[in-house]
This record gives structure tokens, C-alpha cells and sequence, in this order.
């Protein structure tokens, strides 16, 4: 092995008598390189992406849903999302009821989904009511929440007098508020009833916020007035009559996922529950757990603790063709991009063979003395492995340095195309040596024709003319 | 009779040389043919009607017998075959027939692998024209063979150094061989066939591409380190004087080797 490599490295360095074998043997190495380079650099890319846009997504909805099979909704909810809240790996869970309505605003109308939530625990499981751009999504606070809210409530003043409420209502929103709701869900509910009735009152047209490509397909901007139409009406002796009723936008969002910003809006869940005529039932509890990746089988725990009846879903099966797709991109990015090294390991093959060539006296003598053919086969062998090696390993680093050098100065995108305003890099190991894996294999498969006909050279036949 | 000399007693020179009948035979041939096809590669595309492919045969049925200390010389006309004979020789090439043998050893029932270890321990090789290789200085190429069947870096350099003093060119080990002249380049190619100290030489026309003096020095040179070292020659040659100077020379001539003093 070491005499192989002593005569491939040598004749790696030599000055060539013909020329244009270095120039190919220079070019075989860039072109590795070049190669392994764009590979790195491109699944450095689209795993940026991918994880750019799982973050986003995983930030925006909940982890696990837990809804009815029949679809007819939770009753008696309270004790247990209490329960279930407590289960191991949850680390978040709300209540959200869900249902399809007609939104419009004058002539313009669009289909909506709407969910009502309750903003504080709402919060914990998805990120679109933090992504409210225009407006904001106070409005969308039951009357009785946290003393947080109320303190709030209390300090600005301002915010409230724009609200157009009274002192007198403030003062029974204090009171209310002084109800320790959390310890005992009998008395929330009666609560949130009792909030509902003085909101009607106070608040006679109820708060909405939502997306803001659905918000331009209105045309609607904060403090408009929307229609929002059930489907779900009341049943009156002239038949069933859809259910309609006004509210105000105080918010619009923007999560950068047309799915949501194109459907969905907020009502508070006690409106919501009027609006589809369901006095205190939910669709759904939301959970979010603390690993993203074991959400399935959190999902199949609390399906169990939840009773006969019920069914998860989680973000994985949700998404499962948006990250099929993704993976999809990066197969054929890779391959692709691979046809550069298959390129490079070429270049490897006609330098290797030139080289032969030239090199079929010297193969002859190192014969005569008794080099074997397998050896005259490795040092070949050895040749096309050290281009491939020095150009992988070049091509690594450029790559990596690139990467890095990317993902350090945010190389800048436009976000209305994009959704994203940098580009994001996230070179992983694993990659890296796969790459490395494909070009150094590619490039052995090219030194086997060259390391082969080296081994064939007959001594007496390839000396005779000299 | 037929005593495998082992390449230490060759090498120091041990063995006391007896009258020639007595001798051990170092190296034999028996009815060794050598055929060319014509036209090479050829039979394979012609039609069953051309049942005679055209040959060109060198010899056939050749013997020859090489005892232990003796210089044989070869010498014929351009094209006889005398090359063709010393690759034979030298396992570099397979006969169409007939059998070499080293003391006990059969050429033709080794492997590849066997015949490069032949090639590496038995015999060394010197061209007509040196074969040094470009991209190495003389100590490494001397010692190459060495480095081949897997000595240590160093010891096959000192070895190398070694032989290169040997063959008077001390000083100039670092040089390439575009740096020596044409007499040097043949004296490094010759230290580079003795190095691994083999018990035959075969050289083919290793003067032949030099100028009068300076073969003469390298003839001389030869006859040298063949009775130093105890070895076993056969060299080609043109040159008849040369030729003269061994302990025989046979002329090869349509086929057949003739003894040229026994006649
Ligand atoms: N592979 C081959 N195929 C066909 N013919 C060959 C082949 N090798 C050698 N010959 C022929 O065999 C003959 C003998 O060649 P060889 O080299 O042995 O002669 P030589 O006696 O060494 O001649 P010289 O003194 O010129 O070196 C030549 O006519 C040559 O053309
Ligand atoms: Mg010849």
C-alpha cells in the first residue's frame, strides 16, 4: 500500500510531459469540488427552508388536536381539558370550536373558518394571534380572564374609554374578575355566561380578527364591519334561516401560510358558541408538547385518556404532503446537483486514462522488476481516489465556509416573494458526509476502467517499440 | 546436479567455481518456440475459410543451457528474435511451447503473481535504452524494487545508495535521470536490476545505445559486478568484441542457437 501510494502521489506532483493530463487532473479536482461545494451549499438551502417553514408552521398550529369521531362536538369540556392538560409531554392545551361561515362586507364576500378561542390559552398552542400586524387581538379577551387582563383593563384607561366603555361597566367587569375561575370549571362556565350577558351589553357588536389575505379579499380593514353567516341557522316556521351577525374587526394577522391567513378568524369562544347556537360545547382541544417529533404518540395517549369517542391528529399528518413534497425537492436537488460530480468524476476517467497512457512504458518496467498488477492497478486506483479526495474535501469546506458565511450575513430576500426575507442556511453534518459518500464512491466507480487497463499492460508487448 | 543456488552463496560469491561440466545449472530452455500471429488480433474476425492465420515464428524447439558464474552472449541479425528470447527469459512474455526452467522451477507453472515475484528476486533486467523512471531521482529508482515487494523506506534508500556507489555513481543520488548522461542513466538502470541482489542478469543490448568509451565502461562494468557478485548472465549484444570477452557467445540465426566457438 505505502509503495502505491509513494508512486500515485509522486505522479500526482510530477511536472507532465504532456501538458494537457495536469490541465484535466486541475480540472478533475475543481471540478469535484465544485461539485461537492454546490451540494453542501443546496441541501444546506433547503434544509434552511424546510426548517424555516416547520418552525413557522409548527409555531402557528397546535401539535395535537383531539376532536369527536362522530364530529358532534365536547360537552362538558372543562374537566377534561383540566385532565388532559395534565398529561406527561403536554406543556399546552386550549379549547377552540371550530365551524365554516360566509364572511362579507358590503358586496364582497369570502369563506372563512372561523375559531373561537380563548385568547390566553390560545396563545400557548399557536403563534397566528401573535402574528396580528394590523390592529390587535385585545378585543378578542372574554370579559373575565385573568387579573392580569383586568389590571390592564384597569391601567389604560385610554384603551378602554376608546372602547367606548363605561366606568360602571368597568366596574362590574372588575368584579367579575375578581372570581378565581381556574380552580373550579362549574364556576367558570357560570362565569363565562354571566361574561357573555354583560358583554352583549356592553359590547353590542362582538369582536373579530382575521387573516389578512382573507381581510383583502373583503377589502376590509380594522374597525369595518363584517357579516359573518352561518350555516348552522335557526330553525323558524318558515324553515330553516341561516343565522347571521355582525362584528367588528379589530385585528388582522399574518402568518405567512395562505392556508391560514386566506380562512381563518378569531371570534371569542362564547361568541362563537352563539353564533353556530351551541351554548358551551367545543370542537376541538389543542395541545402543544414539548417534543415535535413524538407528537404522534402523545397524540395516541391522550386519545386514550380522553375516552371512547375521541381522535387525534397531529402536524405531521396535517402536513404530510406539504413535507413529502419538500423531501421530494431535495431528492432531486441532490441529484441534480450530483450530475456535477458524475461531471468531475468524468474528468477523473479521461485524465486517469491519458495518464495510462502516457505512463504505459513506466508500467512496463515497474513490471519488469516485479511490481504486480495489482499493485499497478492501485496506484491508478490510488490516483483517481487522491483527486477525488483532495477535491471532496476542498469542495467541503468551501462549501461549509459558504454556508456559513450565508447563514452569518442573511443574504437578503425578498419576503413578498418568499415569505421569508433572508436566505436560510443549515448545513448539517449527516449531508456532509453523504455528499462526501457520493462523490468519492462516483469517483472510484471512474477509476476503475483506467486502474484496469494499467493492470493489463503487457511488459514485453508495451516495450517492444520503444 | 540440477542444485537450486540460493541467492546468498550467488550473491557473496561462496561457491567455487568448478569446470564447466560440473557446475549447477542455473538456467535451462527446452524446446522453446515463440510464434507471432501475423497480423495481431486479427484471427478472431477473419472467416472459417482462412483455416491457416498467417505466423511468424521466431524459433522453435530452442534449448539452451546457463550454468552457475557463466556470461553468455547473444548475438544475430536485427529482428532474429533475440529481444523476444530474453523476455522469455525473463518471464515477461509466455512461449508458444516448450518450458524455462530456473533450477527447479518452472516458468510456465507460475501465476501472474509468482512470475512478478520470479521477476523481482530471481532475475534483473537491463534494456538497450535505460527506462528510468522521470518523476524519481536515481536512489529511488534504484531502489524500487525494493519499495515494491515492501522493504522499508529507508533500508531500500541505503540499499539503494549502496548500489549506486557500486556502479561509480556515487554523489549523484538526489539528481533525475534527465540530469545524468546517457552512460549514467544505464549504470542506474543496471544498479537498479541488481539491487535486489537476483542470482541471474539478463541484459538486452545494454550498450547498445552508447558511444564507444562509454560502453566500453559499462561493458566493463558489467563483467565487474558479474564476478563480484557471483552472478549468471546472458547479454545481447551487437557489438561482436563484447561478445568475444564472455565465456560463449551463441548466434541466434533462423530459429537456432549456435555455439559460435564450438564450430
Ligand atoms: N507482438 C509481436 N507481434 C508480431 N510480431 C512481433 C511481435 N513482437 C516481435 N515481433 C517480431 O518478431 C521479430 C523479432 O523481434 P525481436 O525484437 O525479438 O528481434 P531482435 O532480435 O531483438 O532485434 P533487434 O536486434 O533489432 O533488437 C521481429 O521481426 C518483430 O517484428
Ligand atoms: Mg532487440
Amino acid at each position: 500500500m505505502r509503495f502505491e501510494l509513494f508512486i500515485a502521489i509522486r505522479y500526482l506532483r510530477a511536472k507532465r510531459r504532456q501538458a494537457v493530463v495536469g490541465v484535466i487532473t486541475a480540472i478533475s479536482v475543481i471540478g469535484v469540488a465544485a461539485g461537492v461545494a454546490s451540494l453542501i451549499i443546496a441541501l444546506a438551502i433547503t434544509n434552511g427552508m424546510r426548517r424555516d417553514l416547520q418552525e413557522r408552521l409548527v409555531g402557528s398550529t397546535a401539535h395535537v388536536e383531539l376532536m369527536r369521531v362522530a364530529g358532534d362536538g365536547i360537552r362538558d369540556w372543562r374537566p377534561l381539558l383540566a385532565r388532559l392538560r395534565k398529561t406527561p409531554h403536554v406543556t399546552a392545551a386550549a379549547p377552540g370550536l371550530y365551524g365554516q361561515v360566509l364572511i362579507s362586507r358590503g358586496a364582497r364576500s369570502g369563506g372563512g373558518l372561523i375559531k373561537g378561542v380563548i385568547p390566553g390559552d390560545e396563545r400557548t398552542v399557536g403563534d397566528l394571534l401573535q402574528g396580528v400586524s394590523v390592529g390587535s387581538a385585545d378585543g378578542l379577551e372574554p370579559v373575565v380572564s385573568e387579573t392580569i387582563q383586568r389590571s390592564k383593563h384597569e391601567a389604560a384607561g385610554a384603551v378602554t374609554a376608546r372602547k367606548g366603555r363605561s366606568a360602571a361597566e368597568e366596574q362590574q367587569v372588575s368584579e367579575l374578575g375578581d372570581l378565581d375561575v381556574r380552580q373550579d370549571p362549574a364556576v367558570q362556565a357560570e362565569a363565562d355566561a354571566q361574561a357573555a350577558r354583560v358583554l352583549a351589553a356592553v359590547h353590542p357588536v362582538p369582536p373579530i380578527v382575521i387573516g389578512k389575505d382573507l381581510a383583502e379579499t373583503l377589502g376590509a380593514s380594522v374597525g369595518d364591519t363584517l357579516l359573518v353567516t352561518s350555516p348552522q341557522g335557526d330553525l323558524t316556521p318558515m324553515g330553516l334561516v341561516p343565522k347571521y351577525q355582525r362584528f367588528r374587526l379589530e385585528g388582522i394577522f399574518k402568518s405567512g401560510f395562505y392556508q391560514y391567513d386566506s380562512s381563518y378568524a378569531f371570534l371569542r369562544l362564547a361568541d362563537a358558541q352563539r353564533l353556530f347556537n351551541e351554548p358551551d360545547l367545543i370542537s376541538v382541544i389543542s395541545f402543544k408538547v414539548d417534543d415535535l417529533y413524538h407528537a404522534d404518540r402523545v397524540g395516541k395517549v391522550l386519545e386514550e385518556a380522553a375516552g371512547k369517542g375521541f381522535q387525534t391528529t397531529n402536524w405531521m399528518e396535517q402536513n404530510r404532503e406539504l413535507f413529502r413534497a419538500l423531501k421530494l425537492e431535495q431528492v432531486v436537488t441532490f441529484i441534480v446537483l450530483a450530475l456535477i460530480v458524475c461531471v468531475a468524476a468524468l474528468n477523473i476517467l479521461i485524465a486517469l486514462t491519458m495518464m495510462v497512457m502516457e505512463k504505459t512504458r513506466d508500467i512496463a518496467v515497474l513490471m519488469s522488476f516485479g511490481v504486480t498488477a495489482a499493485q499497478v492497478r492501485r496506484v491508478f486506483l490510488f490516483q483517481g481516489l487522491l483527486i477525488s479526495v483532495i477535491g471532496t474535501v476542498l469542495g467541503t469546506i468551501v462549501g461549509y465556509g459558504l454556508s456559513w458565511a450565508g447563514g452569518h450575513y442573511r443574504f437578503p430576500l425578498d419576503a413578498a416573494v418568499y415569505s421569508i426575507d433572508y436566505l436560510p442556511f443549515a448545513p448539517k453534518v449527516l449531508d456532509a458526509v453523504i455528499v462526501a459518500a457520493v462523490s468519492l464512491g462516483v469517483s472510484l466507480v471512474a477509476t476503475l476502467y483506467p486502474s484496469g487497463s494499467a493492470a493489463k499492460v503487457l511488459p514485453a508487448e508495451a516495450l517492444r517499440y520503444e | 546436479m540440477e542444485r537450486n543456488l540460493s541467492d546468498g552463496s550467488n550473491a557473496f560469491g561462496l561457491e567455487p567455481f568448478p569446470r564447466m561440466g560440473e557446475r549447477a545449472v542455473v538456467l535451462r530452455a527446452e524446446g522453446l518456440t515463440k510464434r507471432y500471429a501475423a497480423v495481431a488480433r486479427s484471427n478472431s474476425t477473419k472467416g472459417a475459410g482462412a483455416s491457416v492465420p498467417a505466423e511468424l515464428e521466431l524459433f522453435s524447439e530452442l534449448d539452451l543451457t546457463v550454468h552457475a558464474g557463466e556470461m553468455v552472449a547473444i548475438v544475430g541479425e536485427s529482428g532474429a528474435g533475440k529481444s523476444s528470447l530474453l523476455h522469455l527469459l525473463a518471464a515477461l512474455d509466455r512461449p508458444s511451447g516448450g518450458e524455462v526452467w530456473y533450477g527447479e522451477e518452472r516458468l510456465s507453472g507460475m501465476s501472474e503473481r509468482q512470475a512478478s515475484e520470479f521477476r523481482n528476486r530471481r532475475v534483473g533486467y537491463v534494456w538497450q535504452f535505460h527506462y528510468l523512471l522521470p518523476e524519481f531521482t536515481a536512489v529511488e529508482n534504484v531502489a524500487m524494487p525494493l519499495l515494491a515487494r515492501g522493504m522499508g523506506r529507508k533500508a531500500a534508500l541505503e540499499q539503494g545508495c549502496l548500489w549506486l556507489e557500486r556502479v561509480g555513481l556515487a554523489g549523484r543520488e538526489e539528481h533525475r535521470s534527465g540530469e545524468l548522461s546517457g552512460g549514467e542513466q544505464q549504470r542506474v538502470s543496471l544498479a537498479r536490476a541488481l539491487v535486489t541482489e537476483p542470482e541471474v542478469l539478463l541484459a538486452d543490448e545494454p550498450t547498445g545505445d552508447l558511444d564507444g568509451r562509454t560502453a566500453e565502461a559499462v561493458f566493463g562494468l558489467i563483467q565487474k559486478l558479474h564476478l563480484n557478485h557471483g552472478l549468471t548472465s546472458v547479454l545481447v549484444t551487437h557489438n561482436l568484441e563484447f561478445a568475444e570477452r564472455c565465456d560463449r557467445m551463441l548466434r541466434l540465426r533462423e530459429g537456432k542457437l549456435i555455439d559460435t566457438r564450438a564450430s
